[in-house]
């Protein structure tokens, strides 16, 4: 079967990751011919590239163009346009998050990532929360369940864990501090809030927006052994994420055997287990967060059971062989069954469009409203009284005759 | 301890056996209506014979990797007609062999406990769901997540996720059913000996399943619910469980040994630190009395503590 993965990039990323392998299972033990198609032309070679990404072929949209394929897989809403215009037999969706939460309210990218939901395509996605979601959104749609694996070669699960006993409590923040949804700032806050001895290790591409941060350990980018070898140096990971897909980080701290301190993101419910392989705090609590590690810190057993929990949670999380299995049948199925048909897609879609111009003239309404407002203030300072007054405002006399003025106007 | 039996036979666990008792007496009721029944991973039959009885069903295909098993199995089941099928479930050339098996008949297929067995299980789940149009299926695997067991003889690993990842492969309408532990009691007079007794029982979904059950084709809508007890064997259970407390004890006493011991060793540590202190001043006293009057230095080099 020819199945085309449409990328964006392929850029040292999870998301990508998570779709390399895929693609290397399916070709290395179900026979699949997988190729992946990026969605645009990059100006530059990556410099980040994956061991597994070896052999599989990559294309430019313009050659995917010219092929036919069985199955043709948009991997991230920017992709589905590019999908779309490749010949297929069936066209299917793969989702890692539901990424119009990745934007701000007013961002207009916000809505085309949530519309892309509305496309008439079989959906496959990797994490349950998600999958239910699409079963409330699109319940005329298929949805094929695929949980990640994890690269059990790169993160073997240890054999055992040796109790930490002593000595600070050797905690991990990962992530980008730029990517505002996954809180790596506040993580770093709360850490440094620890009365207990500690000892943070920060891994992030992106060192230079944490000089002078309160850690000390600065690593990064790593390659994934490398991030494997730094689990195993630590007892806990902490992740504050507000959004997240399937949440794998923690899941490969547990392998290596560490715990977690985490929010009760989406994703989290899969497999952290409160109090048992993990502990879970509250949202924006940075103090509680920071009196959760202390705990650890303080009780060594507490922290030596969660994280044998953990491990055994590690275990019992399948591997990619496992994973590349229900990915080759879900494919195999959706060619074999009938397209999604279009008019439940359709009327869907111009529900969204209806509502997201709803709430883009909700916010017209608001941005008008204060363009009044300030244009209002804008022609008053602009009298000359009143430029002259503002100009001289913080000079000692004027700031006299004003208080004088607001103790009068107050009376 | 754990116990890595795969094959269920007279001399299996009791609490284990009942399991496999369950899962086949749930699919009693649809095997008795059948035309053909197959079982896939039959193993040498014997559950599967305990549920169905006395009575013989009307055609049995019994699947297996091992031909002696399917064979076994033929002669422990009582069919009118049997057919023993060397099998492996993961071979597209065996799965074409038994489609042609069951060509234009209708009726059950049981696959319990086989599913997590396979290297590469998505071959067979495509072909039971093309036969559940006119098969009813029903199969099962363990939630070996929850205990975290590493069992040898499973290549894959299945909790409550992984089956709903295979249930969203399986047709749409099929019935899920979780399969739990139950415990109990039971007082039996001296004098009556063994007795047969029937058990009010509560079970519910809200516990945590032991194994995940579908059914999907034509009559998966009659699987209903059912329960058995067994007597356990608590001697053999209460061995395991005091030997672990015991060595947990041992562990934690071992421990605080080695705690109290090297506290007593730093304390020792520090005292001899002190004396070498000490003896260093009156050395460098010595000599200089020695220098004072002219005399060679006695002694030799300064002491150090021992390595830690």
């Amino acid at each position: 079967m020819r199945v085309a993965f449409v990328v964006n990039d392929l850029a040292l990323s999870g998301g990508i990751g998570v779709i390399v392998q895929h693609a290397r299972q399916l070709t290395d033990h179900h026979g699949f011919a997988a190729h992946l198609v990026l969605a645009r032309a990059w100006e530059h070679e990556e410099t980040w590239r994956y061991d597994s990404l070896v052999g599989l072929p990559v294309l430019t949209l313009e050659d995917a163009r010219a092929q036919h394929w069985d199955v043709v897989v948009a991997t991230w809403w920017e992709t589905t346009h590019a999908a779309f215009t490749l010949p297929a037999d069936r066209h299917a969706y793969f989702i890692q998050s539901l990424e119009d939460r990745f934007y701000y309210r007013d961002e207009p990218e916000r809505v085309g990532a949530a519309l892309t939901l509305d496309l008439p395509v079989a959906f496959i996605t990797e994490a349950r929360w998600i999958a239910d979601t699409l079963a409330d959104l699109r319940p005329d749609a298929p949805c094929h369940f695929v949980r990640n694996g994890i690269d059990k070669s790169t993160f073997p699960p240890l054999d055992g864990i040796r109790p930490h006993l002593d000595g600070p409590l050797r905690v991990l923040i990962e992530g980008n501090p730029s990517v505002w949804f996954k809180h790596v700032p506040e993580a770093i806050e709360a850490a440094a809030m620890m009365r207990e001895p500690h000892e943070v290790t920060v891994v992030t591409g992106e060192r230079a927006e944490l000089s002078g941060a309160p850690i000390d350990r600065l690593l990064g980018p790593l390659t994934h052994r490398e991030m494997a070898e730094t689990y195993a140096q630590s007892d806990v990971l902490l992740k504050l994420s507000a959004v997240e897909g399937m949440f794998g980080p923690p899941l490969e701290a547990f392998h290596r055997g560490a715990t977690c301190v985490v929010t009760p993101v989406t994703g989290h419910e899969e497999y952290v287990e409160h109090n048992f392989n993990g502990l879970v705090c509250d949202w924006d609590d940075l103090r509680g967060t920071a009196r959760l590690l202390d705990l650890l810190a303080r009780d060594r057993r507490l922290l030596h059971f969660l994280r044998t929990n953990a491990l055994h949670t590690a275990r019992a999380w399948p591997s990619w062989e496992q994973a590349g299995q229900f990915m080759a049948a879900a494919l195999r199925a959706i060619h074999r069954e009938p397209a999604p048909a279009a008019s439940p897609a359709a009327a869907a879609m111009l529900a969204d469009i209806r509502g997201g111009l709803e709430a883009y003239r909700v916010h017209l309404a608001e941005r008008n409203d204060f363009a009044r407002q300030v244009e209002r203030v804008e022609r008053i300072t602009k009298q000359p009284v009143v430029a002259k007054v503002l100009r001289q405002r913080h000079r000692p006399l004027a700031r006299r005759a004003l208080a004088l003025a607001r103790r009068l106007l107050s009376r | 301890m754990a116990d890595w039996q795969e094959r269920i036979t007279r001399e299996t666990n009791p609490a284990v056996r009942i399991e496999h008792d369950v899962r086949y007496a749930l699919a009693v009721p649809l095997i008795r209506d059948s035309e053909v029944w197959a079982d896939l991973g039959c193993g040498n039959g014997v559950a599967a014979a305990d549920a169905l009885g006395d009575e013989p069903v009307a055609r049995a295909v019994l699947v297996d990797v091992e031909q002696s098993a399917a064979e076994e199995a033929a002669r422990t089941v009582r069919a009118r007609e049997t057919t023993p099928l060397r099998a492996d479930l993961t071979d597209p050339a065996d799965l074409a062999r038994l489609r042609d098996a069951l060509a234009g008949a209708t009726g059950t297929i049981t696959c319990f406990e086989t599913v997590e067995h396979l290297a590469n299980f998505a071959p067979l789940i495509e072909t039971l769901a093309e036969l559940s149009e006119r098969f009813t299926v029903l199969l099962s695997v363990p939630n070996d997540a929850f205990w975290a067991l590493e069992n040898p003889y499973h290549q894959t690993v299945w909790s409550e996720g992984a089956f709903a990842e295979l249930r969203s492969l399986l047709p749409a309408g099929n019935v899920v059913a979780h399969q739990v532990s139950l415990s109990g009691s039971a007082v039996v007079p001296e004098v009556e000996g063994a007795i047969e007794v029937e058990v009010p029982v509560r079970a519910g979904t809200d516990a945590v399943p032991t194994h995940f059950l579908a059914a999907f084709g034509p009559d998966a809508g009659r699987v209903a619910h059912l329960a058995a007890v067994t007597q356990t064997d608590l001697e053999e259970r209460r061995r395991w469980e005091r030997q672990r407390e015991a060595d947990l004890a041992f562990a934690e006493a071992a421990h605080e040994e080695l705690r109290a011991a090297q506290a007593r060793l730093d304390e020792a540590n520090a005292d001899l630190e002190r004396v070498i202190g000490e003896r260093e001043d009156f050395r460098r006293y010595i000599h200089e009395l020695e220098e004072r009057l002219g005399l060679p230095r006695s002694g030799g080099e300064p002491a150090a503590l021992p390595p830690a």
